[in-house]
């Protein structure tokens, strides 16, 4: 009993030790940490290197108004691809989507962007509906419709996401269940799977981060 | 001896159903309505605390197979998010998911016969 008493204890304190280490060795590691990278094509103009940016786009919102690259001046944040009838990876993106919600809270200058797939069934009325379902501000996370074409087109192009129609799939469409970090200046800055909650967890490290160099 | 042997097969039975149960729930399912049943927002209900479920047996039953549309009312909130069906299911399976969700969270109501489902289903199948 004694035995099992100390066994116990040195458990305990191994753990101890353990947390200890742990907490010292990533507090150490998110200080000397490398800036995050920056993703996609540059090029090389005079002296300059020229990033890819999301290009130029125009979509509305659940609450009718126009988003497009002038909502996210200055501001950081996050994006997807999703459609509201969808039943396989979209409902466990939008579980993880809220958390991420959630942990920016306090944060003025991140700000969260859905783009429906589905253009032609997720209305303006329909995405006003879930959003408010969903419990969120439309002024912190905006669900943007458009023309199918724009969205499949930046969604492929500017995200690197992919999302198509495809009839033989499960609910009509095939997309990434990605998550993209967008900085300051239109850069992508990190890409995470939107169904898991390790790399979600990776993603808010990221913002957190990001946010500690301006966004930028 | 006899009640005892009678009892150790309820037993199994149930155990098979359980088991079963929970991976179609895990594979059909919590997608939406979560691995933990607490559902999301006002979107999709919740299943772990539902007086839905308890007061709507037979329209569960069918649900799973055939959908649900229009609002319901869950613990005193409005959903109205149209759930298609599972028609692929088999009265088996829908027995199976049943006594998962009805003996796991707040829910104790033993296992859920493919009789209870066929006749859940004779009234809303058609």
């Amino acid at each position: 009993m004694k035995f099992m008493k100390e066994m116990k204890l040195s458990f305990t304190s191994t753990i101890n030790l353990f947390v200890t280490f742990s907490v010292l060795f990533l507090g150490a590691c998110v200080n000397r940490d490398k800036p995050l990278p920056i993703f996609g094509e540059r090029e090389l103009v005079g002296a300059d290197t020229v990033y890819h940016t999301i290009a130029p786009f125009q979509f509305v919102d659940q609450d009718s108004a126009s988003v497009t690259n002038a909502t996210f001046e200055d501001k950081i944040y996050v994006a997807d691809f999703f459609f509201t009838s969808c039943r396989t990876i979209c409902p466990i993106m939008k579980t993880q989507m809220v958390r991420v919600y959630e942990a920016t809270k306090e944060m003025p200058d991140v700000l969260l962007l859905s783009h429906t797939i589905d253009p032609e069934y997720d209305t303006v009325a329909l995405l006003h509906d879930f959003a408010e379902r969903l419990g969120v501000e439309s002024k912190r996370w905006h669900f943007v419709t458009g023309k199918k074409d724009s969205i499949y087109k930046i969604a492929q192009t500017s995200y690197f996401a992919t999302a198509m129609e495809d009839k033989s799939e499960p609910d009509g469409f095939i997309h990434s269940g990605a998550f993209l970090l967008i900085d300051k200046k239109g850069r992508i800055r990190g890409k995470y799977d939107g169904t898991k909650e390790e790399e979600v967890n990776r993603l808010i490290v990221d913002i957190k981060k990001l946010r500690s160099t301006n966004g930028i | 001896m006899q009640a005892c042997g009678l009892s150790t097969n309820r037993d199994t039975k149930f155990q098979q159903y359980y088991v079963k149960g929970e991976q179609l729930y895990i594979q059909h399912c919590s997608n939406c309505h979560q691995k933990d049943g607490r559902g999301l927002g006002l979107v999709y209900p919740p299943l772990a605390q539902s007086d839905y479920m308890t007061q709507n047996v037979d329209q569960v039953l069918c649900l799973m197979k055939y959908g649900v549309a229009g609002e319901i009312v869950v613990n005193g909130k409005a959903f109205n998010k149209e759930m298609k069906g599972v028609f692929s299911l088999t009265d088996l399976e829908v027995a199976e998911i049943a006594t998962y969700i009805y003996n796991t969270w707040e829910h104790n109501q033993g296992i859920i016969d493919i009789a209870d489902v066929t006749k859940a289903h004779q009234k809303c199948g058609n």
